[in-house]
């Protein structure tokens, strides 16, 4: 197999991936959302994408409504749960993606059930080479990777972003001083499930083909250990998780192929990414980098403000 | 001339089979700070709760600035002009103590979603006076040079003023103060209550305050209520409260 295809391909996923983390952090991290149905999310998005280049759209077009869709099942989904506390949101999404991947499968006549549904590629090039197509990927990701990072980053980091770190740090304070948590939490919902969902589209139109078993729970899992991995509220930390968690997947895949091991080699990585998510918990609970501070121009100036007689005097 | 700014109507509420606060009826009005007292377990704080929004009531009615307010949420209470402190401060550790503050604060454009990705020159200079006017409140209470660090740092009198400060920060109509001065080193007390008054004067703030230093209470209260058993028995200017028999008996037992 020709290396370089290996590689990219890489690259592609670890860019999908990647916007997963965003979102996942989004929620997760700034906001203390624990979403353990991100992979409903990702699925809508796919399988939106894919029902949708099946009847002619265009594929930004195919994006984009995955993604709203997204966001609508993302906000409705979360609506019984906004006004209790976290962990039973984190139960009904939980539960929610699987009944969502089991009406798909049981469903034949909405998107092929067990037998899946062939999606075709975003930018199809008459007579590509396999390589010049996964470029051509490459740039897709990678330019809505950077819009997602943006919107993101210009969501927390800011007085927004202000607000939905206090919320996770204690809801009831934030509530007394004036802001509706579960306005917050609905939008913070429907932004990280939109996220999710591009994602989604992203993936089906990669593989060109998508079934109900590409979106196992592990998948959420896999991306709770980005970000955890990476750095709870911090942006830079759910790339850098996503890259290093898609580097150990495919580290541990080939190692399979030359070690003879006494057990199933899948099961050997489930087993690596509960040693890996344990050891992350208890020897650097808060990621490999840290919380980011809200940098806002006011507050900078404060800082340097306060910062320069001081100087001075050292 | 005072206004009437919170009136409460037999107010009940109780958990399980203990009335916390039973048929509390008491008027607060602009401009003056308003004193509440009383034994331990007394009803205090859970008046204070219930009037926040934090619990609903099981009887009577409350009235902020003529509206109802007995079945809204504590932030739709806030966006009226009553602001809730907690006698145990609720900060959010993780954050910097002028992030804590800047939370605080009233009609932040930046707060909302769509202003914050797509108005961002329009909440940038909000947010420039919003933060100097934080610097200013965490001056008063000697904060200032924390301002960077994480709330989660601080001491436990340093959170009880910053709990304080988030309070003034809100700009409240009417602020409720749970035990400002307590854990909190006598000078630095009275210095709260020093500064509780100033705001009075200068911003029209007005205040309901539980607090068991007396002395400091007595001095700048014009008005103090005396619970006891979840029921007011006495209220009074501070000096006639000071006479009563009653409040001797509840609150000092002798």
């Amino acid at each position: 197999m020709d290396p370089l295809i290996y590689v990219l391909d890489l690259v592609v996923f670890i860019g999908i991936f990647s916007i997963v983390s965003l979102s996942l952090n989004l929620e997760f991290g700034f906001t203390g959302l624990a979403n353990f149905g991100k992979v409903a999310f990702f699925l809508v998005g796919a399988y939106t994408y894919a029902l949708l280049s099946k009847a002619g759209l265009p594929f930004y077009l195919c994006l984009i409504a995955g993604a709203s869709t997204s966001a609508i099942i993302g906000f409705l989904v979360s609506l019984p749960t906004l006004k209790l506390r976290e962990d039973y949101l984190a139960i009904v999404v939980l539960t929610f993606g699987e009944v969502l991947r089991l009406i798909l499968k049981s469903e034949r006549w909405l998107a092929g059930g067990v037998w899946g549904i062939a999606v075709s590629p975003a930018i199809p090039i008459a007579g590509a080479s396999a390589r010049v197509d996964t470029l051509i990927n490459v740039g897709l990701v990678y330019f809505c990777l950077v819009i997602c990072f943006v919107v993101v980053q210009l969501t927390t980091n800011s007085p927004y972003g202000r607000v939905i770190r206090a919320i996770r740090e204690d809801e009831l304070a934030a509530e007394t001083l004036g802001k509706d948590r579960a306005k917050y939490r609905g939008q913070v919902l429907a932004l990280g499930s939109a996220i999710a969902g591009i994602a989604g589209g992203l993936y089906a139109q990669y593989i060109r083909f998508i079934d109900p078993y590409m979106f196992m729970p592990m998948l959420t899992f896999t991306v709770w250990i980005m970000v955890i991995l990476g750095g709870p509220a911090n942006n830079w930390g759910a790339l850098l998780g996503a890259v290093l968690v898609m580097l150990f997947d495919r580290g541990t895949n080939m190692a399979k192929d030359y070690l003879t091991l006494p057990i199933d080699p899948i099961n050997l990585q489930y087993i690596l990414f509960g040693v890996l998510i344990i050891a992350v918990l208890l020897y650097r609970p808060q990621g490999l980098l840290k919380e980011s501070r809200i940098k806002t121009k006011a507050i900078e100036m404060i800082r340097h403000a306060r910062n320069a007689p001081k100087d001075k005097r050292s | 001339m005072q206004e009437t700014l919170l009136r409460i109507k037999e107010v009940s509420k109780h958990f399980g089979g203990v009335w916390a606060v039973s048929g509390v009826s008491l008027t607060i009005k602009s401009g003056s700070i308003w004193g509440l007292i009383g034994p331990n377990g007394s009803g205090k704080t859970t008046l204070f709760n219930t009037v926040a929004g934090l619990h609903r009531p099981d009887a009577g009615d409350i009235y902020f600035n003529g509206t109802r307010i007995n079945n809204l949420n504590p932030h739709q209470i806030y966006t009226l002009g009553l602001v809730n402190t907690f006698q145990i401060p609720r900060l959010f550790p993780r954050l910097s103590v002028l992030d804590n503050m800047l939370v605080a604060a009233r009609g932040h454009q930046g707060d909302k979603f769509f202003n914050n990705l797509f108005l961002r020159k329009s909440w940038q200079a909000q947010e420039g006076e919003l933060a100097e006017k934080a610097m200013e409140i965490l001056e008063l209470l000697e904060l200032d040079h924390l301002a960077s660090s994480p709330a989660g740092e601080l001491s436990g009198g340093q959170r009880k003023l910053l709990e304080i400060g988030r309070g003034v920060m809100a700009s409240p109509t009417l602020l409720l103060l749970d035990e400002p001065a307590a854990g909190v080193n006598p000078k630095l007390a009275r210095r709260i209550f020093e500064r509780i008054e100033d705001l009075r004067e200068k911003k029209g703030l007005s205040y309901f305050i539980i607090e068991h230093r007396l002395e400091l209470l007595f001095d700048f209260a014009s008005w103090v209520y005396v619970m006891d058993k979840g029921r007011v028995v006495v209220e009074g200017r501070p000096a006639e409260v000071a006479e009563n028999p009653t409040f001797y008996q509840v609150y000092l037992g002798e």
